[in-house]
């Protein structure tokens, strides 16, 4: 006798269209618009460029002058560390930041939330040129200083300087940080917190072994997001860096838009590209960070 | 998700045993000071701009001067701020159109098992990960070499539709997945065609969602710069406006430009914000 059939739970019905055809003008627009440009620029990092206009003739030429000449390498170096450091900026004063919103009573936590994210709901071009009354020769914090006697001449160091860089980035993409760290820690069991707590753990080793750990993901996806943006620099070291302002973002952009070099503008974008890819595969290597991403 | 979706039950776990213990309950004054600090950095820079644009020199520096509305004044007679105004809420809303459309029909196709998601995802992902820069170089070099002259509607729209497509799908997508289908089924059960049931059943459920959406995309091509650089002509959206402003010439009227600016993204995306919290 076969045993008896246990029903199968109802699937439910199938959702209205046809997913092909639904997905269709999506699709067809962003092979177009999306990949196909970055595909192109691929192919035409080896070509030629020269005063008479780009030329198809397959070479290594312009990979090789980025290898050979080592301003690039210095401009990369140096690009990477401002990008790096962005990032542990933003991570130490969003974090502190993070855990205060999230810990306030749900009555106030909205207007918390609004005041936070108001500053950047505001284009970061004028976000960054907003700093330029505040340090400039005659800003508000030199003519306040002259004005009470702290100083005699006005400060020069406050602008156009890579310090003004990093405080304008920290500035610009902090809340991209705060966010993702915010939103693990909404997910935060408090209940977890008070049970280390109880069972002895000091203050420091539940920071270090209970909250970093299970709000990890909301640190990388917040890291991630922020050196991504400030890899790619352009308007703040354009605006506030002044001599030392020059940094990968800017030289690619400047291929295009000024001197014309097309080829080696794309060669210089698919560098960018490859070292973004190769510090996300070497980040995923960490294992607490390969768990985090498998989990997300 | 919404950022004030708080953990379930919460509040009333910490109410209803009240001797838990809570580390850090002695940092507690320290960290409200450190807010307290970082939303006074936050908020100074606007301040002073705001402050700046009453000035009465017209430079962005200090003193300034007996307070005028003279700047305010230059900006609301000034023809090529007021058109490239024109341009960027045209582009803005064309812009968040489409891009909100295609996103929902990409979000109504990801609710069927496909092979194809994992890919077109992907290919739906690209160009957030794209940094902006690398993002406007290829569509520099796209455009260039297809021949395509630089221009509001050539260039500019496709850019601009390219870079809020993922976002809008991001926004969207969740929301037409997350509501209980079964009234959808029931619809269907009662013997709706595909047509009736997303008119009378889906599209009132998601509308809010696809209004905030669009209006979240609004506000990013609204401010949308380093991709628009790259493909501009000469007829500039505002952002670009503004940087040229800045990096080249210099412009007394600076700080009241940049108080407009501020004042129509925080607007817009307030109005989205209301319109995301409202419909829970």
């Amino acid at each position: 006798m076969p045993a008896p059939r246990t029903p199968k739970p109802f699937p439910g019905i199938r959702p209205f269209g046809n997913p092909l055809l639904l997905m269709a003008p999506g699709l067809v627009f962003l092979l177009c618009i999306g990949l196909a440009p970055v595909i192109l620029t691929v192919v035409l990092s080896f070509w030629r460029s020269s005063i008479f206009g780009t030329t198809p003739d397959f070479q290594f030429g312009n990979y090789a002058r980025i290898l050979a000449e080592p301003v690039y390498w210095q401009l990369l170096v140096h690009t990477l560390r401002v990008a790096l450091v962005t990032t542990l900026a933003c991570l130490v004063i969003g974090y502190p930041l993070a855990w205060f919103l999230s810990t306030r009573p749900n009555r106030t936590k909205v207007i918390w939330l609004i005041a936070i994210f108001v500053p950047f709901w505001i284009s970061y071009v004028v976000r960054t040129f907003a700093w330029l009354p505040i340090l400039g020769v005659n800003g508000l914090i030199n003519s306040t200083l002259i004005r009470i006697g702290v100083i005699d001449a006005p400060l020069d160091w406050l602008l156009y300087t890579s310090g003004t860089t990093y405080l304008g980035l920290v500035y610009v993409y902090i809340l991209f940080m705060t966010l993702p760290i915010y939103l693990s820690l909404q997910r935060l069991d408090p209940l977890v917190i008070s049970a280390a707590a109880d069972l002895g753990a000091r203050p420091s080793s539940i920071l270090r072994r209970v909250i970093l750990p299970l709000t990890l993901p909301g640190v990388l996806s917040g890291s991630l997001m922020v050196f991504l943006l400030s890899i790619s620099a352009y308007v703040t070291p354009r605006l506030l860096g002044g001599p030392s302002g020059v940094m990968f973002g800017t030289i690619v952009a400047d291929q295009f838009l000024t001197s014309n070099n097309w080829a080696f503008g794309a060669a210089l974008a698919t560098s960018l590209m490859l070292v973004i890819i190769l510090v996300l595969s070497l980040m995923a290597m960490i294992p607490p960070v390969r768990r985090a991403m498998l989990s997300n | 998700m919404s950022v004030t979706d708080t953990h379930s039950g919460r509040q009333a776990m910490s109410e209803a045993s009240p001797r838990i213990r809570v580390p850090y309950a002695n940092l507690k004054r320290l960290l409200t000071v450190y807010v307290a600090v970082l939303l006074f950095v936050l908020y100074l820079p606007l301040g002073v701009v705001a402050l700046l644009s009453f000035s009465e020199t017209g430079s962005i520096s200090f003193p300034m001067g007996e307070p005028t509305v003279r700047w305010y004044g230059e900006v609301a007679t000034n023809n090529t701020l007021l058109a490239s105004l024109g341009r960027s809420l045209l582009i803005g809303s064309l812009s968040a159109t489409i891009a909100t459309l295609i996103a929902l029909l990409l979000g109504l196709a990801f609710r069927h098992d496909t092979k194809l998601k994992p890919y077109a995802l992907g290919l739906i992902l690209l160009p957030l990960l794209l940094p902006g820069v690398v993002g406007g170089a290829v569509l520099f070099v796209f455009f260039g070499l297809l021949g395509v002259k630089n221009g509001l509607w050539t260039t500019v729209l496709p850019a601009h539709i390219v870079y809020v497509l993922p976002f809008a799908f991001l926004t969207l997508s969740p929301r037409l997945k997350g509501f209980n289908r079964t009234i959808e089924e029931a619809a269907v059960d009662l013997g709706a065609r595909p047509a009736m049931v997303f008119t009378r059943v889906v599209w009132p459920i998601v509308k809010p969602a696809v209004f905030a959406t669009s209006l979240f995309a609004f506000t990013l091509s609204f401010d949308e710069f380093i991709r628009t650089l790259f493909v501009t002509g000469f007829d500039r959206t505002v952002p670009v406006l503004f940087w040229v402003t800045v990096t080249e010439q210099g412009a007394p009227y600076l700080p009241a430009m940049a108080v407009i600016i501020m004042l129509i993204s925080i607007a817009a995306s307030a109005v989205a914000f209301l319109l995301d919290s409202k419909k829970k």
